[in-house]
């Protein structure tokens, strides 16, 4: 747990002007098991300090790794920032005034979760999975197994008498599996499980997963002998975590305030439908559905009290995800997006836990409504784009033949322009599921939440003809 | 610049000789440590105007230690000699858990160097007035332009690997660093985004001035009003240099390093001295190189990185091995294992790459999936331009690519005489036959 200095900087020096002061310790381990040998055993703290001034509308950030007792330290990382914020408004001369101030309030949470875990238990864990999967799957050309904890503790004082104290725990295991299709060349399948929480809280033991370890190669090896996708526009139902990936690639980039300052097509679309009636989307703060998000998120990085932030209310575009500066200059209310990854790096407008709302249809109805098409389980990599359009790797999948599943699909991709995509979906499933295991890249990499139901779209499939 | 082992900042030396102690204190039988003390001084532009100075002050230390071929393996970020001894200590437990390698090791004595290059402080002035006249630059010849982002940063750092083998490498380096994101606009249209990274030693150098910066700022201004085609077709592709950065990396990924060789996933691996390319492809790893100051002399793993041909004429010659992948597959360790990418120029000027084109696109950016093992890759051609007998003729949005990595490099039917050079890289364009192009 981070000691508090802050307080007895703050009582001896006090704040000048508009100033974020923040300590934070990110902790990580990592054990990978690759072909039965340890390939990575190691463990790490990220632990500084930083200070971001605000003067006339320049911004100037300082920080340093040695956080302590010595609050002369702390006070040269401010005197930087507040320097560095000099230079910038003696050249820019934006002459802003400060931002409206918060209410003052203090708050702790999840500090509960800093429970220590040992490297030996991940070691343990992932030797289990790894032995199971050798003697259980033993003609796969290869295993993959990496388990990994990243847990972000920050503490954060602003010069408007916000006080806030949080621990976010993660904790991750990922499978690769490698077999051979009949042509001997290699398919691969992962699947990544757990999320937010402690390590041993979310991997008790290692008998819990084997159950996931048999269907994944019962997948893998339907894969092997599965076909290419036909390209071009497809119907096809995304399941749930293609859905979340929907929301934050296809939807979410496009409407943050900072991207649609620069011009991204989410700028004009405000107040427009921008998709079907069925779809509404939200990047919820800390709590979804009555249970606690992926990435719950109480205190922005700014001092923001965090709520949900509605993007899409029933296909209608009604939302921006803000920073305090972007909001100001919208009119709209920051509502707790503006997140720093790293002690060094400054609070940027990002996503939390980004979600498309359940609907009413069932799964298994969506599948059968389609005569000819794709249901695509799994997802990798995403990438958004200023003009809508998206695109993500999709590693597992199947065809829909007459309404039933068909042949497995191989490694594809799907694109479209995801206000285009939006609109023609025309069904939503009625169960969410969320992912946290990934990052969000945007100058700093971030962990964010996603989620979503099955939705059935027309999109771009990146086959073969 | 090469010359004898010699760090500047002691602060280095003595952390990592507390260190080395300290593994041998606790019982490891072999230990290595990188120690790292930087400063990064960034110029930020954003919503539309300079917004923020920054300064981090940062102080790294990795570590990995071995007792009976057992690994253990920690970083922190403090030179503290309490913080070290912890740090020891937890990486020494991890150890204790860990499942013999007898891969495992340290690099051995080689001879002991320093490398130095660039300047230690920053000229924020010059920074400033480097991004000022970028942004007037492109205000009078690029007006449709709009960037999202522009960050100028200079980052000076003193770096030391140590083992307990005795091996002692040092870098001390300062380089500028320019990144952006930017799009263009007009209207309620907007272009795709793109983006540009150099790496340079100079400050004052007008960033405008470059050719490849202004085809880039040019070639997004004219993506604004895209066109779409429905229907595929088996085409040939040029790819642009930049776009050329990011399938090398999947080659390099797929096909030559550590992961894919000791998984036995490459298709490669059985591949030396055999044709893997067209024989008009000449890839080459850098250590060293006079155009490309992002370059690095030191290996990851603690030794003196040099140039290495990967392929030479469409033979494939060396892999990406580090010391553990080395011992891993039996192979070669590499003389690189990290570097920057040099493909050789070709013989065709790049007005005849294009013009050889029947029908395809020039692909600008790649957004998609990542390859599956056997290279394998589908995904948006971003920033694209569909070429009809020989013309570029008109903007893209919405096509899709797929094909395999290695029938591409096979399938290179032309690699142009121009090269553009980031810095860190330096590619040329390549013309690729018998690619699906799909539309919508």
């Amino acid at each position: 747990m981070l000691q508090d200095f802050l307080q007895a900087y703050v009582n001896k020096y006090g704040f000048s002007g508009y100033t974020e002061l923040r300590a934070q310790q990110n902790r990580n381990r990592g054990v990978m098991m690759l072909n039965g040998s340890l390939t990575a055993n190691t463990s790490g703290t990220s632990r500084g300090l930083s200070a971001r001034v605000v003067k006339g509308g320049a911004y100037g950030f300082a920080s340093g790794t040695g956080y302590g007792e010595d609050l002369d330290a702390i006070a040269r990382v401010v005197r930087t920032a507040s320097s560095n914020a000099d230079f910038l408004d003696s050249r820019v001369r934006r002459g802003k005034p400060d931002f409206p101030a918060n209410a003052p309030f203090s708050r702790k949470d999840g500090l509960e979760h800093d429970i220590p875990v040992e490297q030996g238990y991940l070691l343990g864990l992932v030797d289990e999975l790894d032995s199971y999967i050798a003697e259980r799957f033993p003609r796969l050309l290869s295993r993959r197994v990496f388990a990994r904890v990243l847990d972000m503790e920050k503490l954060l004082y602003t010069s408007d008498g916000v006080v806030s104290h949080s621990y976010v725990p993660r904790a991750n295991v990922y499978v690769f599996m490698t077999t051979q299709d009949k042509d001997g060349q290699p398919v691969e399948l992962y699947k990544v499980m757990g999320g937010y929480g402690n390590f041993l809280a979310r991997f008790p033991n290692a008998e819990e997963l084997f159950g996931k370890l048999e269907k994944q190669y019962e997948q893998l090896s339907l894969k092997a002998d599965g076909v290419y996708a036909k390209p071009g526009i497809q119907t096809v139902i995304l399941d749930s975590d293609l859905a979340g990936i929907l929301a934050h690639e296809a939807v979410g980039h496009t409407v943050e305030a900072d991207f649609v300052e620069t011009g991204s097509v989410g700028g004009p679309m405000f107040g427009k439908q921008v998709a079907s009636e069925k779809v509404s989307l939200v990047d919820l703060a800390h709590d979804a559905f009555g249970s606690l998000a992926p990435v719950p998120v109480f205190v922005d990085d700014e001092g923001t009290l965090a709520q949900d932030q509605m993007l899409i209310e029933n296909g209608i575009l009604t939302g921006y995800m803000h920073n305090k500066e972007s909001a100001l200059k919208y009119g709209h209310t920051p509502n707790g997006n503006a997140r720093a990854y790293d002690f060094s790096d400054e609070p940027l407008i990002r996503m939390r836990n980004t979600c498309i709302l359940p609907g009413k249809d069932k799964l298994e109805e969506m599948i059968a409504s389609v005569e000819d098409g794709y249901y695509f389980t799994d997802m990798n990599n995403g990438q958004a784009d200023s003009t809508g359009e998206f695109m993500f790797g999709v590693p597992m999948g199947f065809e829909i033949k007459n309404g039933k599943l068909g042949r497995a699909v191989k490694d594809t991709t799907v694109s479209g322009v995801a206000f285009e995509v939006l609109k023609t979906a025309d069904m939503v499933s009625d169960t969410v599921t969320w992912t946290n295991s990934g990052m969000c890249g945007k100058k700093q990499i971030i962990p964010v939440g996603m989620g979503g139901p099955a939705i059935k779209v027309q999109i771009n499939v990146g086959g073969r003809a | 610049m090469k010359q004898a082992f010699d760090v500047k900042d002691k602060a280095l030396l003595e952390a990592a000789e507390t260190i080395l102690a300290e593994i041998k204190a606790v019982g490891a039988d072999e230990g290595e440590t990188w120690v790292s003390r930087s400063a990064l001084t960034e110029l930020y532009y954003e919503l539309g105007k300079v917004s923020m100075v920054r300064t981090v002050f940062s102080d790294r230390v990795s570590l990995k230690l071995l007792k009976d071929k057992r690994k253990g393996s920690t970083t922190l970020n403090s030179f503290d000699p309490q913080d070290i001894r912890l740090a020891v200590q937890e990486a020494w437990q991890a150890a204790q858990s860990a499942a013999p390698d007898e891969a495992e090791g340290i690099a051995e004595p080689l001879g002991n160097f320093s490398f130095s290059a660039g300047e230690e402080k920053p000229d924020l002035d010059a920074m400033y007035g480097q991004l000022d006249q970028l942004l007037k630059d492109v205000k009078t010849d690029f007006p449709k332009i709009s960037f999202d982002s522009i960050g100028i940063e200079h980052q000076f750092g003193e770096k030391l690997y140590a083992n307990t083998n005795g091996v002692r490498l040092s870098d001390r380096r300062g380089v500028y660093q320019l990144s952006n994101m930017f799009m263009a606009k007009d209207e309620d249209k907007t272009s795709s985004f793109n983006y540009f990274g150099t790496v340079y030693e100079n400050p004052s150098d007008r960033v405008c001035d470059e050719k490849r910066v202004r085809r880039l700022l040019d070639e997004t201004e004219r993506q604004i009003v895209t066109e779409q085609f429905a229907g595929s077709f088996e085409g040939d592709i040029v790819i642009t240099p930049g776009c050329l950065e990011n399938m090398i990396a999947y080659v390099a990924d797929t096909y030559l390093e550590d992961g894919a060789l000791i998984s036995g996933t490459s298709t490669w691996k059985d591949k030396i001295g055999e044709q893997v390319a067209s024989p008009l492809i000449n890839f080459e790893l850098a250590a060293e190189h006079p155009d490309l100051p992002g370059t690095s002399q030191l290996s990851g793993d603690g030794y003196v990185a040099e140039n290495m041909p990967l392929i030479e004429r469409g033979v494939l010659r060396n892999f990406i091995l580090s010391r553990y992948g080395a011992a891993k597959t039996g192979l070669a360790r590499s003389k690189n294992s990290g570097g920057s990418y040099v493909l050789g120029s070709g013989e065709t000027p790049l007005e005849d790459v294009i013009a050889g084109v029947e029908r395809g696109i020039l692909m600008g950016r790649f957004s998609g999936g990542s390859p599956s093992p056997a290279g394998d890759l589908s995904g948006v051609a971003k920033n694209s331009f569909l070429i009809e007998n020989g013309k570029i003729t008109k903007p893209l949005s919405e096509v899709m690519i797929s094909g395999n990595l290695a029938d591409m490099l096979r399938d290179t039917v032309a690699v142009s005489q121009e090269r553009e050079n980031s810095g860190y890289w330096l590619l040329p364009w390549i013309r690729v036959k018998g690619v699906t192009i799909s539309g919508k």
